[in-house]
């Protein structure tokens, strides 16, 4: 098996510390969590670093903070085992429980963590799907303090966020879903151990029969997850019938971008974007009947 | 790139040794401490078969740094055993015939000990879900799960 290329490592103690040793050290440093991602990539050539900055020693990058009706937080190195075993999350935030759940490795779990998985901004990421529905807002931190972004501001392009070079994603909030909202995520998947082809999750808002607010976000049919702006656009204010459910569907089937590779074609994914859409829409319209 | 003397604690005994950076926990286990029991097989974190429990948990030894495991309790399957005696888990998997060409067998046993631990009494299904993450390319699983079933059979008798 092909050997890392040499590197030198650094464990900062504080937040601060990893942001002035990433700006010394400009593009050649990568921050390590996990690992899950960028080890491997490294190893194929696809990743190159001078420097690894693993950032696992930073006090409180692990915790998971519910605070009741303010929403849930939880920091960069919080592991995706930790946030599936939160009860917190299998409670309020169900979809990311499932998102989660779904993952067939253990042993990624158990190294993996939400943030870097965010970073990584792989359009196909289940885990992101989920917190795009959820409306994640992440604290992003560098020398300068910190800023706060949306997680579908962060995610720029295929493997591209906004983050720069010298800052790191340290926090990412959830904000409690209101009482009346339904929720599902649902992928198309070959087999579980596969990436998906397709995932969706909603989260829905309903009011005396009316959509009061809604999130539908799209894994795996653009150059990044989504939200599919024009379709809770047409779905707020309205009656949640039948109709406006598979109109929905269609409208989110059309705002794909997707692309044809070994997994699915383009037009394939197109379509089951709409059909999971509707399927995701329905289970969570029961969801805030129930 | 820095070298430096680290130390490990591997299945219970402390050792020094001179180490880089870029050296993976499955190069220090297999090169530098001569416990081969533990395979490198895709590189990529897709398969399991490098699979040792840092801290009790299953994790894929190819994609962790062996540098920042330095101060972590690491167990692999050459650690199961006690001298002749094996581990119930490394017996049942012999007496249930779930091992053909043996590449994954240390990966999937060693995540089978800490699921067990997790969960002493599973159903075929839990162990299902708790093998997600390691590949077997030649049994089909069935001896695998007949095997993982039957340690937990013997261990909850209080064999070990």
């Amino acid at each position: 098996m092909r050997v890392l290329k040499p590197f030198d490592y650094f464990e900062p103690g504080t937040v601060k510390e990893a942001a002035q040793f990433l700006t010394t050290h400009g593009g050649k440093a990568q921050v390590l969590a996990g690992g899950i991602d960028l080890i491997p990539r490294m190893r194929i050539g696809k990743k190159e670093a001078d420097y690894l900055v693993n950032i696992r020693k930073i006090p409180g990058l692990e915790t998971i903070e519910a605070s009741g009706a303010n929403g849930l937080k939880f920091g960069a190195m919080a592991t995706l085992h930790s946030l599936e075993a939160s009860k917190a999350i299998q409670d309020d935030y169900p979809i990311l429980y499932k998102a989660i759940h779904q993952i067939s490795s253990v042993q990624a779990k158990n190294m993996g963590t939400a943030v870097g998985n965010i970073c990584v901004a792989t359009p196909a990421s289940d885990v992101a799907t989920a917190l795009f529905a959820l409306g994640a807002e992440l604290t992003i931190e560098g020398v300068d303090g910190e800023r706060k972004e949306s997680i579908q501001k962060f995610c720029v392009d295929y493997g591209r966020t906004s983050l720069k070079e010298n800052e790191i994603v340290t926090e990412v909030f959830l904000p409690r879903p209101p009482a009346g909202t339904g929720s599902a995520f649902m992928n198309l998947i070959r087999t579980h151990a596969d990436i998906a082809k397709v995932s969706i999750a909603v989260a829905i808002t309903v009011r005396d029969g009316v959509c009061e607010k809604v999130r539908i976000a799209v894994g795996a049919a653009a150059p990044t997850v989504f939200r599919a702006i024009k379709t809770e656009a047409a779905l707020k204010g309205q009656k949640v019938t039948h109709e406006a459910i598979n109109e929905a569907a269609e409208t989110a089937a059309g705002e794909t971008k997707p692309i044809t590779d070994l997994r699915s074609t383009a037009e394939y994914r197109r379509e089951m974007t709409g059909v999971l859409a509707r399927r995701a829409m329905e289970k969570a319209l029961q969801q805030v009947k129930a | 790139m820095k070298k430096e003397i680290a130390s490990f604690k591997v299945n219970d005994r402390a050792h020094e040794v001179l180490i880089t950076p870029n050296m993976t926990l499955s190069e220090l286990l297999r090169e530098h401490l001569g416990l081969t029991g533990t395979k490198n097989a895709c590189g990529a974190g897709e398969c399991g078969s490098c699979t040792v429990l840092v801290d009790g948990k299953p994790i894929l030894s190819c994609s962790t740094l062996a540098i920042a495991v330095q101060d972590k309790e690491i167990l692999c399957i050459e650690g199961l055993s006690r001298g002749p005696e094996l581990h119930s888990l490394q017996e049942a998997f012999i007496d249930a015939g779930a091992i053909q060409c043996g590449f994954c067998t240390p990966g999937m046993i060693m995540t089978a000990k800490a699921m067990l631990e997790g969960n002493p009494n599973p159903t075929r299904d839990q162990v299902k879900e708790g093998l997600g993450g390691n590949i077997c390319r030649c049994t089909g699983y069935v001896k695998i799960i007949d095997a993982v079933m039957g340690a937990a059979d013997t261990l909850s008798k209080g064999g070990k």
